[in-house]
């Protein structure tokens, strides 16, 4: 199990028990699940708690890991707050392979860098978009048409115009 | 064994021996080809024809799913889901009622719980059909199409019937189901399991002895049971290769603990495994449509709580509360408590989760699918790895992988 001096708070939410770790701890605290027996990654995915007034929140941004002990059924989320721009942290692609296009997907939507990644590029967007559609700030709906003239201005980064 | 999979896009360099005395060859396959089931592109470097590398390029199908369910109200989401896996709807319906139900710490009455059953089992039906239709298409069995579709039509009829709509039926919602079941739904569901079995012997007769079908598929695209375990792949991908996890079983849901049916397992491991693994399965979901059929509970199909779900129509004309509830059902919606949830249900795919997260407010912070497809399509290169690269159709079709579910 999960070492205690790498557990900040634990809890339960809806019947699902989670634990937060430190961010810079976080390779050394799923290494330790992972031997503890939980060796599946259900998913990785990123909470964006921009202007989320329901409670006070360490950072912008929460990465969080489900865990799965296949064996005894058990399930675990892992959770970690960061902020910055932008917000790095370490991959867990050389634990959990399964990581690897999870965290090329947060990386694309949230803009979170997975250090020592071995492909940190976007996945689902294309390569050449400008923004992470899943933050909070980016707008929702009226995008301008792709392929026309005001899609080109939208989609250059503000460097380059 | 992991660390070369998946290291990014390698594009053989330029005059790269290959062990046949030629060079490597890279080709793009896809993303418009039939055989990958939607857009999927994948680039891979030849040897003669042996496939030595292959990187799959997805995103073509991407449509904001999860950003579109972040805009609308809790009950208003329930259309977004209907559409990342598009051939299985009210499994996806139901991964994320749950999630809300959980988060709203209610529980919803035995008739609907049956009736979730019913539909996820007839979609689970629906959704091999269509794989064993286009499989069998591509390995030239061209009559599998028009068997597979025949039965895929009286399902899509009866979702009809039952919710007024053939595929995107947002049957499952959050507080129940959208409607209780008609007598032509009973009976037309009824006639569906009577005579399924023999239509899957039809289907077993034309494809599991075929000596083209077994010869294409036995052998090819193995993946061990400790490689699917370590590249997280659920379903049929996983129970192909010998593992018995299903979470109908492992981690049962909506009352599926009450039913009596046998998680499909084969220790081929081969695309011919994966193959019996959903035929098998197949044979199961009518075995649970038969008991949900014979035991169906009477009573409500909603939970009775007026802030989630709308009053009936009668009392809109007698109850001024009634009135109240639905216009601040339909304008403003409902809150869900704060906190985050994971919900886990069994498709036709493998492990389609929900995860949730509420702040309290009226609409979702963010609606996470864990897709099925998405994870099982990591393991096509170790799949495809010094196969010929017209086994790299055997491959991916047996995978199943829809491409709506995994760019979402």
């Amino acid at each position: 199990m999960i070492p205690e001096n790498l557990a900040v708070e634990r809890g339960v939410s809806a019947g699902d028990a989670w634990v937060t770790v430190e961010p810079a701890n976080i390779h050394e605290a799923l290494s330790a699940l992972k031997d503890g027996g939980f060796r599946l990654l259900v998913f990785l995915t990123c909470v964006d708690h921009l202007a989320d007034s329901s409670k006070e929140w360490p950072a912008r941004y929460e990465v969080v890991y489900q865990l799965r002990d296949m064996e005894t059924r058990e399930q675990l989320r892992v959770r970690t707050f960061i902020d910055g721009d932008p917000p790095h942290i370490e991959s867990a692609y050389d634990l959990f392979p399964p990581a690897n296009w999870d965290e090329r997907e947060t990386y694309d939507m949230f803009g979170i860098v997975f250090d020592n990644h071995p492909d940190l590029t976007r996945i689902l967007m294309p390569d050449d978009w400008v923004g992470h559609p899943l933050r909070r700030d980016y707008p929702v709906g009226g995008e301008v048409v792709e392929f026309s003239e005001e899609h080109e201005r939208w989609q250059t980064a503000p460097e380059k115009a | 064994m992991t660390a070369e999979i998946g290291q990014g896009i390698t594009v053989a360099k330029t005059g790269e021996q290959g062990a046949f005395g030629g060079e490597l060859l890279t080709i793009n396959f896809g993303p418009h080809h039939p055989s990958t089931h939607g857009v999927l592109r994948l680039i891979v470097d030849l040897d003669g024809e042996q496939v030595r590398r292959l990187t799959p390029v997805i995103g073509y199908l991407h449509t904001g799913i999860e950003k579109q369910a972040e805009a609308l109200r809790w009950q208003q989401a329930v259309v977004v889901t209907d559409r990342h896996d598009y051939l299985s709807p009210p499994i996806n319906n139901l991964a994320y009622a749950l999630a809300v139900e959980k988060l709203l710490g209610v529980e919803v009455p035995p008739r609907a719980n049956a009736l979730r059953v019913i539909m996820s089992e007839l979609t689970r039906l629906a959704s091999h059909l269509v794989w064993l239709g286009t499989s069998g298409i591509e390995l030239g069995a061209s009559t599998m199409l028009m068997y597979c579709f025949r039965e895929r039509d009286t399902i899509l009829d009866m979702n009809e019937e039952i919710s007024g709509f053939r595929m995107h039926t947002s049957y499952i919602r959050p507080g129940g189901v959208m409607a209780d079941t008609t007598p032509r739904f009973l009976e037309m569901l009824d006639k569906f399991v009577r005579t399924m079995p023999s239509n899957i012997d039809e289907y077993e007769a034309l494809l599991t002895m075929n000596p083209i079908f077994r010869s294409r598929t036995i052998g090819i695209g193995m993946l061990p049971a400790e490689d699917a375990k370590v590249l997280g792949a659920t379903g049929p991908m996983l129970r192909g290769s010998g593992v018995a996890w299903d979470l109908r079983k492992s981690m049962p849901y909506s009352g599926y603990e009450n039913y009596d049916f046998e998680i499909a397992t084969s220790d081929m491991c081969d695309c011919y495994g994966r193959y019996l693994v959903r035929i098998k399965e197949m044979r199961e979901a009518v075995k649970i449509l038969r008991q949900a059929l014979d035991r169906l509970p009477d009573g409500p199909i909603n939970i009775d709580d007026r802030k989630v779900l709308p009053p009936p129509r009668e009392e809109l004309e007698t109850s001024m509360e009634a009135v109240i509830h639905h216009f601040k059902l339909f304008t403003e919606g409902y809150t869900v408590p704060p906190g985050d949830v994971y919900v886990a249900v069994e498709s036709g795919r493998g492990e389609n989760g929900c995860y949730v997260v509420s702040d309290g407010t009226h609409k979702p912070r963010r609606v996470k699918f864990r897709a099925a497809s998405f994870v099982n399509l990591q393991p096509l290169e170790r799949m495809a790895m010094n196969h010929m690269v017209a086994d790299m159709v055997a491959i991916i079709g047996t995978a199943d992988t829809v491409l709506g579910d995994v760019d979402r």
